[in-house]
C-alpha cells in the first residue's frame, strides 16, 4: 500500500517536471485581435510572414461579424471589463476617441519619430489622435468618392459630373430602370449613411459641429438641402432604387458591379474588385470626387482602419512588434494586392507595381489627402446614432427633412449639454 | 423520535437552513442588482465623466419622462409589439390547444411539432428568420411572388412598418407554441364529466366552450398572458439579431435601447435609470393583469 | 356519413397546417444546410438541393471553434441545471414542509421575481463579473442561470412535494432517518419524475439564453452556441455564411428536437404543474 503511494507520487513529480519544462521551452506569446472574415487572404499571408521572423509570437485573428458596430460593441464589452482577451484592436478611426477617453488604449506617438509619422497620410494620422496624442497607427485608408461608368458617359458625350445637378441630369438621361439605375449609394440606417450624408452636407457648405464642438447643423440651409437631395434622388428624380434605403456598401456595390448602375458612391475598394478578370465592368469605370452643390467644393469623408494597443494587454511589446510589421511598406503592399486595401503611406501611391495595376492612384491620392474626418468626440457613437435615426426617418419619408434636421440638432445639443 | 438530541436545530431553523442557498443566489443575482440599479440611477456614470460616479439626483428620470424622444419611441414600439404579438399568439395558441386536445392519430407527433418552436433558441431561430426574410434570396419573397400575393420582392426588414410586423410574425411563430402548451395543460385538467353534464343539459359545441371551457381555463389564460406579456415586453434577442432596432429605430424596443445605452454609449447612470423605469413598467403590467383577474374572481 | 368523412378530411388538413406552420422554418434551415453553396444564392429559390452537400457542416468546425462552443453549452447548461435543481429542491422542501417565510406568500414573491426582464440586471451583473475577473469563465453564466431559473424550479418542485403524504415522512422519522435523510432518501426519489421534468425545462432555458452569454463571453472559444451562431453574421448580406449558419442551427437544435420528441409528455406535465396547480 505504502509502496504504491510512493510510486504514484514519483510519477506525479516526473509528470509535473515535464509539464513545467514544456511550458518553459514554449515561452510562446499569443497576441489576439478581433476582425471580420479575411476575404482576400492577405492577413493570413501577413501572419505567416510575421511568425516566421518572430518565432516567439503567435498572432491570432479571431473572426467576428462584418458589421463594424457589432465589433465595436464586442471590443467595448471586453475593454470595459478590463480583461485581456484582445491585446490590440484593428480600429475604425471613429472608435479612437471613445476608447482613448475611457483609458482603454495606450498612446503610441512616442514610439515613432516625427519623420516616421510623416510617412503616413495626414488624414489617417489625424484620425488616430485624441487630445493631441497619437493612439492609432493607420494601416488602411479610406475616403468616399464617386464611381462612374466611363463607357456610358463617353458614349453620351458627358464629362464626369461636378455638381448635384450634373449628376441628376446625366443619370436621368442614361438610366433605364430597373435594368440600369442612375445612382446607388448607402442609405441603410448605419454609420455609412452618415459618411454619405456628410459628403453632401460639406459639399453644400454645411457643418455638423464647429471648431469649438458646438452643434451648427441646423444653421443655414445646407443640412436640409443635403437630406432633401437624398430624398429626391429616390422619390423625385427617381435615379436611385427605392431599396437604396436598405443598402450598405456591399449591396450598393453589387448593383454597380453587375453593370446595373451608372453612378456609385463608395470607398476605394470597389476599384480593385471592378478590375478583376471576371468583373462585368472591367475597364469601364472611372473615379471622380463626390459631387457638390453648385457654388461649393467637393468633400470626401475620411475613413480608415488602424492598430491600437489595449491597456489591459499583458503583451504590449509583442503587439507593438506586430503593429510595426503590419503597417510597414511591404505589408501594406501585400494587403493592397490581396484585399484591395488603400495604403496609408504616401510612398505606396507611387509604387511602380501598384501603379501598373491601379493607374488611378495619383487621382486617389488627391482624394485621400483632402478627406475630412468625422467629429472626433468620445460620444461620437451616440451622436452618430441620433443622426442616423433622424436622417433615415427623413429619407424614408416618415418625417419631413426640416423636421429631421431640427430634431437631430436638438437631440445632439441635449446630449452634449449645450 | 429522538427528543432533545439537537435542541438547537428546530424544524423552523432547519427550514431556513434549507432555504439559505436559494436566498443567497436571489440576493446575489436579483436583489443586489436591482438595488445597485436604483443607486446608480441617481448618479452620473458614463464615458463623459470618465466612469467616475457623481450624484445626479432625479436628472435621469426627468429626462426619461420629459425629453427623451427615443425612449418614447422605444416604449411605443415595445407596447405595440407586446399587445399585437401576445394577441396573435393567444388566438393561435388557443386554437392549437383545442385541436391538440382532441383524440386523433399522430397526436403525439403533432404535439411534439407544436412544442418545438418554443424549445429552439430564439437567437438562433432569429437568424433563420433573417434568411427567410432576405430580400433577394429569401424564401418568403419567393413563395409570395409565386402565389401572386406580391408583385416585386420586398425588403421585409428594411422598411418601416414592415420590419416591425416581420418581427412580430417571427415572435408569434416562436411563442404560439408556449401559449398552446400552457393552454393545453389547462384543458387537460378540466374534468370530462363537466362536458358530459353540459351535453345532457343540451349545450352545443359553442355553448360548452363558452360556459365550461373558457371559465375553467381562465386562471391558466391569465397566467399565460401574464408570462407572455412580460416576456414580450422584455424582448431582446429576437430584435437584436433580426434588425438591431432599425430601420429608423422603428423596431427598437426598451431592452435594445437600454443595451445600447450601457454597452455602446457607456452611460451606466442613465442606463440604470432606464432599467428602473423598465422595472417599474413591468410592475404596472403585472398589476394591471392581476387586477383584471381579481375582478373576475369577485364577479364570479 | 359523408359529411362526417368530409369533416375528418378538413380536420386532418387543419392539423397538417398547424404542423407545417410549426416546423417549416426549422425544415428550411435543414434544407439550406444540405445545399451546395451555389444553390443557396440562386433565383428562383430552389426548394430541394440537387445533391446533399455536407461541406457546411465540416466548415463550421474548421473555421470556427464550434465544437468548443457546443461543449461550453453542454457543460454550462448541465451544471446550471444541476445547481438550480439542488438549491430549488432544498428550498421547495423547506417551504412545503416547514411553512416558513409565509409559505404561499413567499412563493408569490418568488413568482414575481421571475417575471422581471433580465435585461435590467445586466449592468450590475456585468460590474460584478468583471470586478471578480470572471469574464469568459463558465461561472459567470452558471450562477446567474441557476438563480434566474430558481423561481420556476422552486414553484414546480413545491407543488410536487405538497402531494407527497406527510405520513410517509412520519414513518421515516420513526425508522430513525434524519431530516436531511428524509429529503434525500424518501422525498427526492419519490419526486424523480418531477425532478426530471424540471431539469428538462431548466436545461432548455439555459441552453437558449442569449443576453448574458453575449455580454460575459468575449472570447470566441468561450461562447455558447446561440451567441456563436449569431456572431457568424455580418452587415453585408452577400457575405453572411448562410450555409454554415444553417448547419450550426441544425446541430444546435438537434438535442432539443430529441428532447421534445422524447419528453413531450413530461414537458406538458411540467408546465401543468408550474402553471395550473400553482
Amino acid at each position: 500500500m505504502k509502496g504504491k503511494l510512493w510510486v504514484s507520487l514519483l510519477v506525479l513529480i516526473v509528470l509535473g517536471a515535464f509539464l513545467t519544462t514544456g511550458v518553459l521551452a514554449q515561452e510562446k506569446v499569443t497576441i489576439r485581435w478581433l476582425f471580420e472574415t479575411d476575404f482576400g487572404g492577405g492577413w493570413k499571408v501577413l501572419i505567416e510572414n510575421f511568425e516566421k521572423t518572430h518565432p516567439n509570437i503567435k498572432v491570432e485573428m479571431q473572426e467576428g461579424p462584418s458589421a463594424t458596430n457589432t465589433r465595436e460593441d464586442m471590443y467595448t464589452t471586453s475593454f470595459m471589463a478590463g480583461e485581456s482577451t484582445y491585446d490590440m484592436a484593428y480600429a475604425d478611426l471613429i472608435w479612437v476617441p471613445k476608447f482613448a477617453a475611457a483609458g482603454w488604449i495606450i498612446p503610441l506617438g512616442d514610439r515613432l519619430t516625427p519623420y516616421e509619422i510623416a510617412q503616413f497620410l495626414p488624414g489617417d494620422i489625424a484620425g488616430g489622435m485624441y487630445q493631441g496624442k497619437l493612439y492609432r497607427i493607420p494601416s488602411q485608408s479610406d475616403a468616399g468618392m464617386l464611381y462612374y461608368r466611363k463607357d456610358l458617359l463617353e458614349e453620351a458625350g458627358f464629362e464626369p459630373p461636378l455638381t448635384w445637378d450634373d449628376l441628376v441630369e446625366q443619370a436621368q438621361k442614361l438610366q433605364n430602370p430597373p435594368d440600369l439605375w442612375g445612382f446607388v449609394w448607402q442609405g441603410n440606417q448605419y454609420e455609412g449613411l452618415i459618411c454619405d450624408y456628410l459628403e453632401l452636407l460639406w459639399g453644400a457648405g454645411g457643418e455638423l459641429l464647429d471648431a469649438e464642438g458646438k452643434v451648427v447643423l441646423d444653421q443655414g440651409t445646407a443640412a436640409v438641402e443635403a437630406l432633401q437631395f437624398m430624398y429626391d434622388v429616390i422619390n423625385t428624380y427617381k435615379i436611385s432604387p427605392p431599396g437604396v434605403t436598405t443598402y450598405q456598401e456591399e449591396e450598393s456595390r453589387h448593383v454597380f458591379h453587375n453593370g446595373q448602375a451608372v453612378f456609385h458612391r463608395n470607398w476605394p475598394y470597389v476599384w480593385t474588385l471592378a478590375q478583376k478578370e471576371d468583373s462585368p465592368i472591367k475597364g469601364k469605370v472611372g473615379i471622380t470626387p463626390m459631387v457638390h452643390k453648385e457654388g461649393f467644393q467637393s468633400a470626401a469623408t475620411q475613413g480608415g482602419w488602424g492598430w491600437v494597443i489595449s491597456k489591459f494587454s499583458k503583451h504590449q511589446e509583442e503587439a507593438w512588434e506586430w503593429i510595426k510589421f503590419a503597417t510597414s511598406y511591404e505589408s501594406q503592399k501585400i494587403l493592397h494586392f490581396y484585399n484591395g486595401y488603400i495604403p496609408t503611406r504616401h510612398a505606396l501611391f507611387a509604387d511602380p507595381d501598384i501603379l501598373k495595376e491601379s493607374p488611378h492612384y495619383p487621382d486617389l491620392w488627391r482624394v485621400q489627402i483632402n478627406a475630412r474626418t468625422r467629429p472626433q468626440h468620445p460620444q461620437y457613437a451616440q451622436i452618430s446614432d441620433i443622426l442616423q435615426r433622424n436622417l433615415h426617418a427623413g429619407l424614408t419619408g416618415t418625417i419631413k427633412p426640416e423636421e429631421a434636421i431640427k430634431r437631430a440638432a436638438q437631440e445632439i445639443r441635449e446630449l452634449l449639454g449645450q | 423520535m429522538k427528543h432533545g438530541k439537537k435542541p438547537f436545530l428546530t424544524d423552523r431553523r432547519f427550514g431556513y437552513l434549507l432555504l439559505l442557498p436559494a436566498l443567497l443566489l436571489f440576493g446575489l443575482v436579483i436583489i443586489y442588482p436591482v438595488a445597485r440599479n436604483v443607486y446608480l440611477s441617481f448618479h452620473e456614470k458614463s464615458i463623459a465623466t470618465g466612469m467616475v460616479e457623481s450624484f445626479a439626483g432625479f436628472k435621469h428620470y426627468l429626462k426619461i419622462f420629459t425629453r427623451d424622444l427615443r425612449f418614447r419611441q422605444a416604449l411605443g414600439n415595445t407596447l405595440y409589439f407586446t399587445v399585437v404579438s401576445v394577441g396573435i399568439e393567444f388566438l393561435l395558441g388557443l386554437s392549437f390547444a383545442l385541436l391538440l386536445n382532441l383524440n386523433f392519430r399522430f397526436r403525439n407527433f403533432a404535439r411534439a411539432s407544436v412544442i418545438l418552436p418554443w424549445a429552439l433558441p430564439t437567437a438562433v431561430m432569429a437568424m433563420a428568420w433573417r434568411w427567410i426574410y432576405h430580400d433577394i434570396y429569401g424564401v418568403a419573397n419567393d413563395i409570395l411572388l409565386r402565389l401572386g400575393i406580391i408583385r416585386e420582392a420586398v425588403a421585409w426588414l428594411g422598411k418601416s412598418p414592415l420590419a416591425m410586423h416581420a418581427a412580430i410574425f417571427s415572435d408569434a411563430w416562436k411563442t404560439t407554441s408556449f401559449m398552446a402548451l400552457m393552454l393545453l395543460a389547462g384543458l387537460q385538467s378540466i374534468p370530462q364529466e363537466l362536458y358530459a353534464a353540459a351535453s345532457i343539459d343540451g349545450a352545443g359545441g359553442w355553448a360548452r366552450f363558452r360556459y365550461v371551457t373558457l371559465p375553467l381555463l381562465r386562471p391558466v389564460i391569465i397566467l399565460a398572458l401574464l408570462f407572455r406579456s412580460l416576456q414580450a415586453f422584455a424582448v431582446f434577442d429576437l430584435i437584436w439579431v433580426l434588425t438591431q432596432g432599425g430601420p429608423g429605430g422603428t423596431t427598437e424596443t426598451l431592452s435594445v435601447y437600454l443595451y445600447s445605452y450601457t454597452f455602446r454609449y457607456l452611460n451606466l447612470g442613465y442606463g440604470s435609470a432606464l432599467s428602473v423605469a423598465i422595472f417599474a413598467l413591468s410592475l404596472i403590467i403585472i398589476f394591471v393583469i392581476l387586477f383584471f383577474q381579481r375582478e373576475e374572481v369577485e364577479l364570479g | 356519413m359523408k359529411s362526417k368523412k368530409g369533416r375528418m378530411v378538413f380536420f386532418y388538413c387543419l392539423i397538417a397546417l398547424v404542423v407545417l406552420f410549426s416546423l417549416s422554418p426549422f425544415l428550411w434551415q435543414v434544407i439550406t444546410s444540405f445545399k451546395p453553396s451555389q444553390e443557396i444564392f440562386s433565383r428562383p429559390v430552389k426548394y430541394l438541393p440537387s445533391h446533399i452537400d455536407l461541406s457546411a457542416y465540416s466548415r463550421i468546425f474548421i473555421r470556427h471553434p464550434f465544437g468548443r462552443q457546443i461543449l461550453n453549452s453542454i457543460f454550462i447548461a448541465s451544471i446550471s441545471t444541476f445547481l438550480c435543481l439542488s438549491v430549488a429542491s432544498l428550498a421547495a422542501y423547506a417551504v412545503a414542509r416547514f411553512k416558513i417565510m409565509g409559505g404561499r406568500g413567499f412563493l408569490l414573491f418568488i413568482l414575481l421575481l421571475s417575471l422581471f426582464p433580465p435585461v435590467v440586471l445586466i449592468v450590475p451583473l456585468y460590474e460584478m463579473v468583471s470586478s471578480w475577473g470572471l469574464m469568459n469563465n463558465w461561472l459567470a453564466l452558471i450562477i446567474p442561470y441557476a438563480s434566474l431559473n430558481l423561481p420556476f424550479a422552486i414553484w414546480v418542485m413545491n407543488s410536487f412535494f405538497q402531494q407527497i403524504p406527510g405520513a410517509l415522512e412520519d414513518a421515516a422519522k420513526v425508522d430513525g432517518l434524519s431530516r436531511l435523510g428524509i429529503l434525500v432518501r424518501i422525498i427526492l426519489p419519490l419526486s424523480a419524475p418531477a425532478l426530471a421534468t424540471t431539469a428538462i425545462l431548466v436545461f432548455i432555458f439555459c441552453w437558449n439564453e442569449f443576453l448574458l452569454a453575449l455580454t460575459f463571453m468575449t472570447r470566441d472559444a468561450a461562447r455558447t452556441v446561440p451567441v456563436g451562431i449569431a456572431m457568424l453574421s455580418g452587415a453585408s448580406q452577400y457575405e453572411i455564411p448562410w450555409d454554415q449558419i444553417s448547419a450550426a442551427t441544425v446541430l444546435t437544435t438537434l438535442p432539443l428536437v430529441t428532447f421534445v420528441i422524447l419528453f413531450q409528455r413530461k414537458i406538458v406535465e411540467g408546465l401543468t404543474a408550474g402553471a395550473v396547480k400553482g
